[in-house]
Parts: C-alpha cells; structure tokens; sequence
C-alpha cells in the first residue's frame, strides 16, 4: 500500500517556529484528519506536502524514497493532489475546459476535440458518481459545492500518467452549505474505496468526527497526538487542540433573565427568496435562522438591514419604522456582520482602526465633518481589547489577522456603536475552536446586556447551543419559531424539510 | 531590501534626475526663478490630478477632464464675447464643470457604467460641445478682457534680484490651494475616509452604512470642478480659448497620480504623493526642454520613465509578498 511519510520536518519563520519536529504517516485507502487551531502550522505543512515551501529539518518518504523538496511538479508527479477552500475558476469556460485547466487539451493537428474533451470530462464526473453535472454547462452555473467536485473529479482525467493517490483538502466545505457539503463526504467516501487517501484539514468537529479514520492534532507547531477515531472524542480532540480543558463550548443561559421589551418587529417582509416574514424579537434575546441553503437566511439579515430590497412589509425598531439602505440601520442601532468577512466585511489592506470605525465615523467626528484620530485610536484599543482581538496595534492591516481574528474586527466594528439589535450571519465560519469559544461567550455577555441578537447560521449544534429561540425557514417562509431549550439537532434537521408534528411552540 | 525599493526608490530617482539636470544645467536650472517658472508650469496638472486623487482613492478614474478643461475655457471666452462681466463669465464656467462632474457620478455610480466607459463617452461629448461653442475658432485678442489674462502673468513679490521682480504666480498659489482643500477633505474629513473605504471594499462598504452611491455620485463633481479650474487657468495664461487645448492634461493627471501612489507606504493614491508625481513630470519636461531635447523623444523619455517607476515599484511588491509566511 502507497504511503506518505513526514518525517521530524521543522520549519522557521522569523522567530516562530511553525513546524516543529513533526512526524506523521499518510495512507492510502484512508481519511485522515489534521486538526488544530490557527496558526498551529498545518498550512505550512500542507505548502511543504505541496513542494511550494521546503522543511528547515527533515523529510519526506514517499514509498521509501524521497522525492524532492520544494518542488510542486515533483509533488503532483508522485500522485498528491490538493484542494483548497477558496476555488478559483475560469469564468465563461464550460466545466469541462475548467478541468482540462492543468491538462492538455485533446487535440487534432493543433485544432482542440470537443467531443473528447467533453467526453473525458463526463468519464471523470461519472467515476464520482457526479454524472448529473453537465460537462458542457458554464462552470458559473455551477454552485460553489458543484464547482469544487469538479475540480476533485478533474484530477481523475488521465494525461500525464500518474494517478493521484492522496488528496489533501483544506477546509474544502468552509464555503459549502450543508448539502454541498453532504455531496463533498460523498464523494471522499467514493475516493478512499477506489484505495485513494485523504489528508482532511478542517476546524468542523462534526466533519472530523464523521469522515476520519484517524485524527492528528497540531499545537503552535508541534505533533500532540494520532489515534484512530476510536480511540479519541470531541472533548479530548479539543483539550490536545488548546492545550487546556475548555468546559462547555457554549456558556450558560443566563437563569432568570426576564424577557426585555420588543425592540425589533418584522411584519410581513418580502425580500428576494424571502416571503411574508413576521416575528418579534425583544431585548437580551438570541433568535436563531436556521434552514437549508437559499431558504432566506441571510436574506433575512439583509432584508432588515436594508442591503436588499424590502419589496413588502414592514420593520419596525423600537416603535420607529425603519426604511431605506444600511446607513439607516446603523446609525438607528442595527449593527451586521456579514457572511463573507473577506468580500462583504473588511477592508483587508486597511488598518484594523479604520475597519472598525467605518460605520462610525459620522458620530465619531468634530464639528461634524472633521476626522477625530484620536478618538478613532481610542475605540478600536477599547473594542479591540472587548473583543479579545490579538494584533501587534490598531494600526495594523486586516490582511494580516488570522480568521478568527479578522471575525473579532467585525464584531469590534458591530459593538462599537452600541447596538440595540446585533444581526450575524454564519459568525464562527471558518473561525477557530479558540476564538469560537470567545465568541460565543461574547454574544453572550451581550445579550446579558440587552443587545437583541439574530443569529443565521448553518452550525447546528452554535443553533442550540447559542439560541432562546429558533426560527426556521423553508423556501423563504418563516415557517416555525421553535425554543431552543432541549431540542435536538436531528429534530431540527427534520424541520428543516417539514413541518414537526406537534411538540413546536408556533409563534406569531 | 525590496521593501526599502519600493519605499524610497521614487524618492531617490527623482533627487537623480534633479541632480542630472543640475550638473547639466549648472547655470539655470536650480535657480528659484526656474522652480517659480515650474511650479506655474504645472499648476494646471497639478490641480487636475489632486482631484483625479478624490475619484482615484475610489478605484475609479475620470477620463473626461482634459475635454472638461477646454469645454470650461472656450465657454468662459465665449462669454466674455458677450459682454459678461468676469465674475460672472467664470462662475458660468465653474458651473458647468460641476453639472458635467456631477453627470460622470450619476452615470458611473447611480446607472453603474463602468468609470472607463462612461468617462469616456463623456470626454467625447465634452470635447464636441466645446467645438459647438467656440464654433471650432480659438477665442483670442480683445475679446479676452486684459484683467483675467494678467492674472496668469501677476502674484505677489516675494524677493527682487536686481532690477527683476521673483514673482510667486498667481496659477501656483491657486493649485495650492486646490491641493490643500483636497487634502483636508480627503485626510481629515470623515468624508475623505469614507470615499478610501469604498475604495478597500466596495460591498464591505456599503454593508458598513456607507452611502455607496452617493458618495461616488459627489466625488466625481470634484474631477468637473477641477476641470473646470484647470481650463480657466489655462485660458488666463495663455489669453486665448480653442476647443483642444486642456487635451494633454487627462493622461499627464492619472500618470501623476500613479507616479504618487509608487511612493505612498501602502500603495493608496494620496494628495501630497500626487503633487510629488506631478513635480516629477513637471521637472522633467523642464529639464529636457532646456537641453533642447526634441518633444518627441521628450515623450518617450517621459513615458519610458513612468514605466520604470511603477514597474520597479510592482516588482518591489511582489517581493514583499514571496517572501511572507503563509497564513
């Protein structure tokens, strides 16, 4: 059986030591799993297997021989494959020219066979069992779930000779749904019975849990453990992960905590998927969105932030109709982390001081018009330390930060005008364990505080774990509003497709 | 290294070619009569290319300004044929520098045409009109009133070396000014902030409660507006209007604004870089006219120059980049 092994490799950058003497055995035939937080050195070993980076110490053993370093030709020579999270496709080419992308066109005196590279598109697709994606369609048709097996099944194509072997996927579901992300195991599991192996990099414990034959956790460098599923759990993966017991993920409810006044009232809003929305939500509370991809989620959130349409309806915030686009929301109290951090939330080139003051800038200025600089200082020192954000200064760009950390900006940016309704949108995606506890804790504290929060997101056990109540969506409609105390995460997954049978508290 | 490259390497080759025309000029080129002369010499780019800045920090850019500068001249000269009073004839002018910015805005940020096609449509509108009303002649003689042509030629005495006066000219102290008031809107107003914002994430932005729209709407008025300026200086200096003559100052701005960004730390367009890439140019063309190199090969000089600046300044960055850790 083929088998990769790494061996006592180290690597330094600067001061930090991001691999240290780590020694580790990959499989064919097998997933495993490498998990730890960020900045514990699994990118850099993933851009050592890739041969973009060479180790300082050690080495590699590729069935007994070594191949060589830093080089990534020699690397995919020898049957390693990878998969990022952050797919790159040619726009306007089919999904077939996509996966020909790094192999050579079947062609006929210097003229490209369509037919036989439609055909060898559609043999790879088939091998995944993916044979309703349609080889000639445009790749753009595609969602990012489709786009992504393609890619894996583009590595099935035979032209160069070698047959890939192991696959080493970085977070591939962190921009996948739910269902995409079922497709993907699928997929794994098609993959490792046809003998290939899977280096399977990802901060989602259930993932881990369910896809893994053995799991290798990473800290600040250093190899802490490998055991088969077996022989491990969440809460000892977790405790290897931080180095240190983390009691419950979720804090506490807070007991007694009487419900507040209503602050947010949605009657009957119309927004792109979302159809006749109403519900009431009411100071210190936590409502949850859940429901399957493109049900209305996060067109929710955008809907009462104004970023899309209202096309109907009506929003109602303490007693004042709220209209118009997003600078009403926030300068009414509305604050919103988006989705997608890197595209939707941060000016990644700019400093974090800047990221969090921008939709305060207005209130923050002298007479008016004019910028404060140090007041700007003083609210990014004092949200950054609220938020437990870690950077060298407020001065610092964002494209620096961790993710976990470049989450932390946003909710900086959110609390720092005082919101009275928090609306998040997937808030610990691709977020780690660590800043995902703080997080947690964060929203919290805030709702402790009064803060009425929203809370769309496609993590089941965040839903429960974090929400009073729960709302659920089904083809844009609100369909039920369910507590949140005692439910299950397979009782939720069922509402998602149809309605319980009697045990949901309906709400208005 | 790479870093100290692309941090001061714009700074040391400009303190190159001062030194070169220095030692090649030994008797005209570093005196302050010539830098005054200079400095008036670009006064008209540099007060296109500062508000080129206020759209540029955007991600957007304003083709149009060249044609703007002509169409505010010759309507200012065509005014003046009737009778209008000075004042008068120039606030007519400066209007419609902001009625045409404020059109490139709503065509850019309300109907979404992209800068590069709708500036351009419009540069070829502006400059058609400006043949309509100077019927295609230049506007020249006693029909420009003597008072706005001595504007160009007047300022206030600041030395006098032996019988001749050192003049601060008018057209400087006036892109100087334009040049602090874009600085402070852009630096130290939340406004100013507001527009970089839009120009490191568009959607962020907006998603933000920044008024996306309206703001780009708004900052295309300061490209008309300086425009605008620009044509009315132009016009000053020379006494005379005609429908092309603001042409060259388009791609000159967006070069100087270019230039300046290879010298700002984080690669932004800044106002005070700007004014260092238009002093660049203007140093430039000065020194190689005094050396009588032909105009032609003058301009390949100047665009070969361009390239190297910025290139070196792109492969600097680059560098930088290789050498970062993975995150």
């Amino acid at each position: 059986m083929r088998s990769l092994e790494i061996d006592r490799v180290s690597r330094r950058f600067g001061a930090v030591q991001a691999l240290n003497a780590v020694s580790l055995t990959l499989r064919a035939g097998a997933v495993h799993a490498l998990m730890g937080e960020n900045g514990a050195g699994k990118s850099t070993l993933i851009r050592i297997l890739a041969g973009l980076d060479r180790p300082d110490e050690g080495r590699l053993q590729l069935d007994g021989a070594e191949p060589a370093a830093g080089a990534p030709a020699a690397m995919r020579a020898a049957g390693l494959r990878f998969i990022h999270q952050e797919l790159h496709v040619a726009h306007g080419l089919s999904v077939a020219e996509n996966m020909h992308l790094d192999h050579p066109y079947p062609q006929r005196a210097g003229f490209v066979k369509w037919r036989a590279l439609n055909r060898a598109a559609a043999e790879a697709l088939a091998r995944l069992g993916l044979s309703q994606i349609d080889p000639r369609a445009p790749i753009s048709s595609l969602g990012p779930g489709d786009q992504m097996l393609t890619r894996i099944a583009a590595t099935l194509i035979r032209a160069d000779g070698a047959a890939p072997w192991l696959y080493v996927m970085d977070e591939p579901t962190a921009a996948l749904t739910s269902e995409e992300s079922e497709q993907l195991f699928t997929v794994i599991g098609e993959l490792t019975r046809q003998g290939a192996g899977v280096l399977y990099v990802s901060h989602r414990m259930p993932e881990v849990l369910r896809l893994a034959d053995r799991v290798s956790v990473l800290r600040d460098g250093r190899h802490v453990s490998t055991r088969p599923l077996a022989e491990t759990d969440e809460a000892r993966i977790i405790e290897e992960m931080t180095g240190e017991r983390m009691g419950d993920l979720f804090p506490p409810r807070h007991a007694g905590q009487a419900p507040g006044e209503v602050v947010l009232r949605v009657e009957g809003l119309d927004a792109g998927p979302l159809r006749s929305a109403s519900f009431e939500l009411r100071a210190g509370e936590v409502l949850g969105l859940a429901g399957v991809a493109g049900s209305g989620r996060g067109a929710l959130l955008r809907a009462v932030l104004g970023a899309d349409t209202r096309e109907a309806g009506q929003v109602t915030l303490v007693g004042d109709a709220l209209t118009g686009e997003p600078p009403r929301a926030w300068s009414n109290g509305v604050a919103y982390v988006p989705r997608e951090r890197r595209s939707e939330g941060l000016m990644l080139r700019r400093a974090i001081s800047e990221n969090i003051a921008l939709p305060h800038l207005g209130p923050l200025a002298r007479a008016r018009y004019f910028l404060d600089h140090r007041r700007q200082r003083r609210l990014a020192t004092e949200m950054g330390a609220r938020v437990r954000l870690k950077a060298e200064s407020p001065a610092q760009a964002c494209e620096a930060l961790s993710g976990g950390n470049q989450q932390k900006v946003l909710f900086a940016r959110a609390l720092a005008g005082k919101p009275k309704v928090l609306l998040l949108d997937e808030p610990t995606r691709g977020v780690d364990i660590g800043a995902r506890h703080e997080l947690y804790r964060l929203i919290r504290s805030l709702s402790a505080d009064g803060v009425a929060v929203i809370m769309a997101s496609s993590d089941l056990p965040e839903l429960i774990g974090l929400s009073d109540r729960i709302a659920i969506l089904r083809d844009g409609r609100l369909a039920e509003i369910v507590a949140a105390e005692g439910m299950t995460e397979a009782a939720l997954l069922a509402r998602f497709y149809h309605a319980a049978e009697a045990d949901g508290e309906r709400a208005a | 290294m790479s870093d100290w490259i692309r941090r001061f390497g714009g700074l040391i080759g400009m303190l190159a070619v001062i030194g070169f025309f220095a030692i090649s000029l030994p008797d005209t080129f570093l005196t302050a009569r010539n830098w005054l002369n200079i400095s008036q010499q670009i006064s008209m780019l540099t007060v296109v290319a500062a508000t080129m800045t206020v759209v540029m920090v955007m991600g957007d850019f304003d083709l149009s300004v060249g044609s703007m500068a002509s169409l505010s001249g010759v309507i200012a000269a065509t005014l003046f044929v009737q009778d209008w009073s000075i004042p008068a004839a120039l606030a007519a002018a400066l209007a419609v520098g902001l009625v045409g910015g404020l059109f490139n805005g709503l065509v850019v940020s309300v109907i979404g045409i992209l800068p590069f096609v709708a500036t351009l449509a419009t540069l070829t509108v502006f400059s058609g009109l400006a043949f309509v009303v100077s019927d295609g002649r230049t506007i020249f003689g006693r029909d420009i009133p003597a008072a706005f042509g001595d504007f160009a030629r007047g300022g206030p005495e600041i030395a006098r070396l032996g019988e001749r006066a050192l003049v601060l000219p008018n057209l400087t102290l006036v892109a100087v000014g334009v040049v602090l008031a874009v600085w402070v809107v852009l630096e130290q107003t939340s406004y100013g902030r507001r527009l970089y914002a839009i120009g490191g994430n568009r959607e962020a932005a907006r998603l933000a409660g920044v008024p996306v729209m309206t703001l780009r709407l708004s900052a295309f008025a300061f490209t008309g507006v300086g425009a605008a300026i620009a044509g009315l200086m132009y016009a000053s200096r020379v006494a005379s209007a005609n429908p092309t003559q603001g042409d060259g100052l388009m791609l000159a701005a967006i070069a100087a604004v270019f230039l300046g960004m290879t010298l700002t730390r984080d690669g932004q367009p800044r106002v005070l870089a700007t004014l260092a890439g238009v002093v660049v140019l203007g140093v430039l063309d000065n020194g190689l006219t005094q050396m009588r190199v032909d105009s032609y090969v003058r301009e390949v000089l100047v665009g070969a120059i361009i390239l190297v600046a910025v290139g070196v300044s792109a492969l600097g960055r680059r560098g930088v980049f290789r050498r970062s850790p993975s995150r």
